[in-house]
């Protein structure tokens, strides 16, 4: 092993070839080593704020935080043992003991990483409470995002993301200490801050401290009963991968998204970020003014309900009436770089195949 | 879209969203990239962070400029001069590749010629952007190894918006930056399937993968595939069909558009509307469109139905159905085929993925896309993609610009269609809000992005806003030669002096009132970006502090870093 120490550091005594930039985290991840993590995202500059990833390295007498430090060749580093142990689980007791209860967090319907994390590492969950100190802006008429300060433990992923991958800095560490809260300059309304709604502090937030308005309202069900589907955002040309929360039973059965999260950061193309559309922009789906039946003109110019035959017959007989009296390329066909690419091909083969034109287009050819 | 297949050989980005990071200098032209493109402005921003210059050319002040190295301030429509002034230093001072340009282009020696005049001093009197900062910006874009464009609506809303992507081309190819890693000219495309709209064949031109209608052995492909004879007539692009509206064109089938929004210069499409014989509409809601149709039939949106879209970067990445569509909307491709049936055709498709399958089957590009690949994967497929195994393709131009070789086109400065006179005499150019979405049917139905951007206004200079007795936050009536509509006025130093802004989602302010609908002799595409308008104050304003927390409101964020005239 010591023959390609130039190039391979050690964890938990299996060797790895490192990277470039390479991290303790990131070697040990690699050789398979689980590392919890809370103030940690891919997305952001490691600072070692939360302890949780503390590791042994041979040769140092302490702990050392594995986001934070540099892979030396030849390093040798445990990521698991009784002392390693004993820190998690008195970190993680720590922390609870200034945090809320499990239970209280089933609201925001994401599992909350703290929690999870204490769990897994058997933290004592009967120490004392903390009375919390921070500062609550309790009055924040954005829509959409709720700030909890007793559920914060000020890991400032959420005022990393602000600042390094949204570049809008609308929130801040404030204060000291245990009174170190999440704060917008002179406390005012995200509304009239930078903020640009993205929502990204919600999705990096390991506790649900930074949680979602809307759904809270709605009362939501836990994460667990709700199904999570990938899909592609239909706002701009990104191609946003996002995942649809839906709740089965809602809307006689038929679901309803009742929230829309973003996946892993690393997900392409958007690398698990969202933009305030992607991720709020979803009431049109059960809007009220939803078409929901197909309409003919009478020859008034009102509207009846037509069942959806007699709707499709008279749409063909009037457009095959025009072919007939005008020719084919009196026809014109717009389809949508809204639809999917499936019915975009299917409009231009109507056109085509089934009434003999190219008058075919859509808005967006430039 | 038509620019660079006659360039290039294919029209989409040529780089990939994730390269956008490791670029080292990006020259952003014609894009309001961190409210249209959020998450590629994130990519962006990244790369600034991490050392990259950055140079936004626009002449509007957005957010992209407050950590640009450089703010080229434009005048509307002046792209050509600037660009070719950029070939023109380029050139002169021997920045250019030329093994890349002999090796890989042909007719260089034609911008030689074309841009010889086009000098920075000359420049800077008809852009107004001066002339070191041109000089600064063309040997930065020459000289950097990773060198990225990136372009939007800015670029080819106009009458000679196929000129402005040529010149765009030119800059890339006499540099030799193509076929690499962060480096090339990329669209970034302003719908979610923009592109697959056009790879599909939605277009008076090309059968699916851009195979022409009037190439016969394409139309004996399609005729074959689809077993009926086919026209190699091209057909009407959108903009000379909407003119033709009542004209020749006497029925219509508009699917997922609300033409009377979002067209040019409506008034005149609505006189056309009386003249239809036939409308169908195929939506969700009723939209302004809505009030000519026959028969609306009502669909089910992106979360309800199963398909593929194809974003930006070619990746053709899975749309899948989370919730059924209330009870009497169906899929737009079911309704499709329905349609198709009653008009005697014999469609049979139970499922999106075989319509894939029938288009991926007649274009080599897209062979070996299918869903089932796709739903395999996390990061979708990016074309072209050969076969079953090839494992799609991150950038373009590799081995080889695919054209065969890369086209130089010369291009000469035109004016735009319309410009500012003493009857209209500020320039209009409309766009888009990080807030809403188009025509807005889906934003506007969202309390809080409602609750951001209420109502419909225009961003107008102090110095033009004072002339006129206009204070923030008064309602105007802003009037071209179409039309006109009325709009809060925000007086912000965002704007240059002499022009105004306006966003185009507002139905109760219709931009397209007021847009021309002149377009790109290529493309047809319209003009949205430059008319002659006049803004006149109507009443005072409430008092009301508009949009707070706006980048553009005056007092907003973004006034903060705004020099003092």
């Amino acid at each position: 092993m010591s023959d390609d120490g130039d190039s391979t550091i050690t964890v938990n005594g299996k060797a790895v070839a490192l990277e470039p930039n390479d991290t303790l985290l990131s070697a040990a991840r690699r050789a398979g080593a689980t590392i919890p993590t809370l103030c940690h995202d891919e997305r952001l500059k490691p600072v070692g704020a939360c302890r949780s990833c503390l590791v042994e390295v041979e040769g140092q007498r302490r702990l050392v935080p594995s986001c934070l430090t540099k892979a030396e060749p030849g390093a040798s580093v445990v990521t698991d043992n009784a002392r390693i142990r004993r820190h998690q689980s008195v970190l993680m007791a720590l922390y609870l003991a200034d945090n809320v209860d499990a239970a209280a967090t089933d609201d925001t319907a994401d599992a909350s990483e703290l929690h999870e994390l204490a769990e897994h590492v058997g933290a004592p969950l009967d120490w004392p409470r903390l009375e919390t100190i921070r500062e609550q802006r309790s009055i924040d008429r954005n829509p959409y995002i709720e700030f909890r300060a007793d559920r914060c433990i000020s890991c400032a992923r959420c005022t990393r993301y602000c600042d390094e991958v949204e570049s809008v800095s609308a929130i801040t560490l404030a204060g000291r200490g245990s009174a170190t809260t999440i704060a917008t300059a002179d406390q005012v309304s995200l509304m009239d801050s930078t903020c640009e709604m993205c929502g990204g502090c919600i999705a990096v937030c390991p506790t649900g401290a930074m949680t979602e308005k809307r759904p809270l309202l709605q009362l939501l069900k836990p994460a667990t009963q709700l199904k999570k589907v990938r899909t592609t955002c239909n706002y701009c040309g990104v191609g946003c991968q996002l995942d649809l929360n839906v709740d089965e039973a809602a809307n006689e059965g038929r679901g309803q998204v009742v929230k829309i999260t973003s996946p892993e950061p690393g997900t392409m193309p958007n690398d698990g970020n969202l933009c305030v559309k992607g991720r709020f922009a979803y009431n049109f789906v059960d809007h009220e003014d939803r078409l929901t039946t197909p309409l003919i003109r009478n020859a008034d110019g009102s509207y009846r309900e037509a069942p959806w035959d007699e709707a499709l017959a008279y749409a063909a007989k009037g457009l095959l009436g025009v072919k007939e009296r005008h020719g084919a390329d009196a026809l014109g066909f717009v389809s949508s770089s809204r639809c999917t690419m499936e019915e975009n091909y299917l409009v231009q083969k109507l056109a085509r195949a089934a009434f003999g034109t190219n008058n075919c287009h859509q808005c967006a050819a430039t | 879209m038509a620019g660079l297949v006659t360039t290039f050989g294919a029209g989409a980005m040529t780089n990939s969203i994730p390269e956008i990071r490791d670029a080292e200098f990006l020259f952003v032209i014609g894009s309001n990239t961190s409210e249209a493109h959020p998450i590629i402005a994130m990519e962006m921003k990244r790369a600034v962070a991490r050392g990259a210059t950055m140079v936004v050319a626009d002449p509007r002040r957005i957010w992209m400029t407050t950590i640009a190295d450089r703010h080229l301030m434009l005048r509307p429509g002046t792209d050509v001069w600037l660009l070719n002034a950029m070939a023109n230093v380029i050139i002169s001072e021997g920045l250019t590749d030329p093994e890349f340009i002999e090796r890989n282009t042909e007719q260089f020696e034609d911008v030689v010629a074309a841009v010889a005049e086009y000098t920075p001093e000359q420049a800077e009197i008809i852009t107004g952007v001066p002339a070191e900062d041109i000089r600064r910006t063309a040997r930065q874009y020459a000289t950097t190894e990773k060198a990225g464009i990136y372009y939007t609506l800015g670029i080819t809303e106009h009458s000679h918006g196929t000129d402005n992507v040529y010149a765009l081309s030119n800059l890339v190819l006499m540099t030799g930056h193509l076929g690499k890693p962060s480096a090339g000219l990329n669209p970034l495309r302003g719908q979610n399937n923009v592109q697959g709209a056009n790879d599909a064949g939605a277009s008076p031109v090309f059968y699916p993968g851009y195979q022409r209608v009037d190439d016969p052995a394409a139309q004996a492909k399609y005729e074959q595939l689809w077993g009926t004879k086919l026209s190699p007539e091209p057909g009407m692009n959108l903009n000379v069909m909407m003119k033709a509206v009542g004209d020749q064109i006497r029925g219509l089938f508009v699917m997922g558009e609300d033409i009377l929004l979002s067209e040019p210069n409506v008034k005149r499409l609505e006189e056309g509307m009386n003249g239809l014989e036939f409308l169908v509409l195929q939506d969700l809601f009723l939209n302004e469109t809505a009030r000519f149709a026959d028969v609306i039939l009502p669909a089910a949106c992106f979360v309800e139905k199963d398909g593929t879209f194809t974003n930006s970067d070619r990746r053709v990445q899975l749309v899948r159905k989370g919730v059924e569509p209330p009870p009497g909307a169906l899929a737009d491709w079911e309704i499709l085929k329905r349609l198709a049936n009653a008009v005697g055709m014999s469609w049979s498709y139970e499922h999106p993925r075989e319509i894939y399958r029938e288009m991926a089957q007649s274009v080599p590009n897209f062979a070996g896309i299918s869903h089932e690949r796709i739903s395999e994967r996390n990061d979708g497929l990016q074309w072209p993609c050969l076969d079953d195994e090839h494992p799609g393709t991150k950038f373009l131009h590799e081995g080889g610009v695919l054209r065969g070789k890369g086209q130089f086109q010369a291009v000469q400065y035109r004016p735009s269609y319309e410009l500012a006179d003493d009857d209209y005499s500020l320039l209009l150019s409309t766009g888009r809000t990080l807030y809403h979405y188009n025509a807005a049917t889906q934003t506007r139905r969202a309390p809080g992005l409602h609750a951001k951007q209420p109502e419909p206004f225009i961003e107008i200079h102090p110095k033009d806003a004072r002339r006129r007795g206009i204070a923030h936050g008064d309602w105007v009536s802003v009037t071209t030669r179409r039309g006109q509509v009325e709009c809060r006025a925000i007086v912000s130093r965002q704007v240059r002096r002499g022009c105004i802004w306006m966003p185009l989602h507002y139905a109760e302010a219709r931009a397209n009132l007021l847009t021309v609908d002149a377009g790109d002799p290529v493309t047809q595409t319209a003009e949205y970006k430059v008319c002659a308008a006049e803004v006149v104050k109507l009443r005072d304003g409430d008092g009301a502090n508009t949009f707070p927390g706006s980048f553009y409101a005056a007092g907003g964020p973004g006034v903060v870093a705004t020099p003092a005239e």
